[in-house]
């Protein structure tokens, strides 16, 4: 096993590359409207894939509190209250014994 | 080409709206601070790696791949690379507005660049937000949050309460379901939704996490792009 150092270098090397790929790679790529639809999808699709893994992965609780954060950040108008909410409402119903 | 906006009061905004994701970051770290300590790693060499790597889940796979001992340095590489491959679509989307700062302080940006912070960013840059300092603000108490709280973790191993105890092992996909809802604007923004989410579940079940995310994110792009009719 090669010495600390180095493995943190190789491990740095990997995630710096993922961090500037992407980004470098579109500068090659014109930014058509379409494009731009696109572009502008891919976050809420990446936002509904990690709560959707979140949901399956977890049991009543966790289900519980994702909905509630939906809802109460349309009630609330403010997505960080209500996402700091829901780790609140998980916590509790955890502690309940959901 | 003109240089965007890159001031300071763009960096404070940013760093305003970034400090209650930095105390979930902060738990977070705990728990990463934690398992590196069980792993045998002292405090310098946790925070090294959180400093190093600055992305929990591609680390929390590191340590589980060298506590097993059968960890090649490609093994490693490989692992983060899949791992991290949804940095590619975050740089990707944040590309056309954040190219225009110059390259310095584009490349400088993308080191603080999470998921959190590229969640709130690219919220923020759909609700008409012009100065490109912001995802460097947005990451600056972030950074701050994950590295102390990594230390922290990695020192006081056994008199820590679990962050899985508190809710925060739920904090990403708390923010993600809090800002995917304040972003739906129209009934064609349920479109990348649905389809994010039903992808993500399909790919899980047969490749795992990394995959399901990078997979939703592509999903929903192309679902958007062969909708897309040509108005503005």
């Amino acid at each position: 096993m090669e010495s600390f150092p180095v493995l943190l270098a190789v491990m740095a090397a990997a995630a710096f590359l993922c961090r500037v790929a992407g980004f470098t790679l579109m500068r090659l790529v014109p930014v058509s409207p379409r494009m731009e639809a696109a572009l502008r999808a891919t976050p809420l699709a990446v936002m509904a894939g990690i709560t959707a893994l979140a949901v399956q992965a977890g049991g009543l609780a966790e289900g519980l509190a994702l909905a509630s954060v939906v809802g109460l950040t349309l009630v609330l108008r403010s997505d960080v209250a209500a996402a700091l909410l829901g780790v609140v409402v998980v916590a509790v119903l955890r502690w309940a014994g959901l | 080409m003109t240089r965007a906006l890159f001031s300071a009061d763009g960096f404070r905004r940013g760093a305003r709206d970034g400090v209650p994701l930095a105390v979930s970051i902060f738990a977070y770290g705990v728990g990463f601070g934690l398992v590196a300590a069980q792993a045998g790693f002292g405090v310098g060499r946790a925070v090294a790696t959180s400093a190093a790597i600055y992305s929990g889940s591609a680390q929390l796979a590191a340590v589980n791949l060298l506590q097993s001992g059968e960890a090649t340095l490609w093994a490693l590489f490989a692992a983060i690379l899949v791992i991290n491959a949804r940095y590619l679509l975050f740089g990707a989307t944040l590309q056309p507005w954040l190219w225009s700062a110059g390259p310095v302080r584009a490349y400088a940006s993308l080191l603080l660049l999470g998921d959190a912070n590229w969640m709130m960013t690219m919220r923020a840059i759909r609700a008409g937000e012009e100065d490109r300092a912001y995802l460097a603000g947005t990451g600056a108490p972030v950074a701050v949050g994950w590295l102390s709280g990594t230390a922290l973790g990695a020192a006081a191993v056994s008199v820590l309460p679990r962050p899985e105890a508190l809710g925060f092992d739920l904090m990403l996909a708390c923010f993600a379901a809090a800002m995917m809802t304040a972003m739906v604007k129209s009934r064609l923004d349920l479109l990348p939704v649905v389809v994010g989410a039903g992808t993500a579940l399909g790919i899980f079940q047969w490749f795992g996490p990394a995959p399901a995310i990078i997979g939703a994110g592509l999903a929903g792009a192309v679902a958007a792009a062969l909708l897309h009719r040509g108005e503005p």
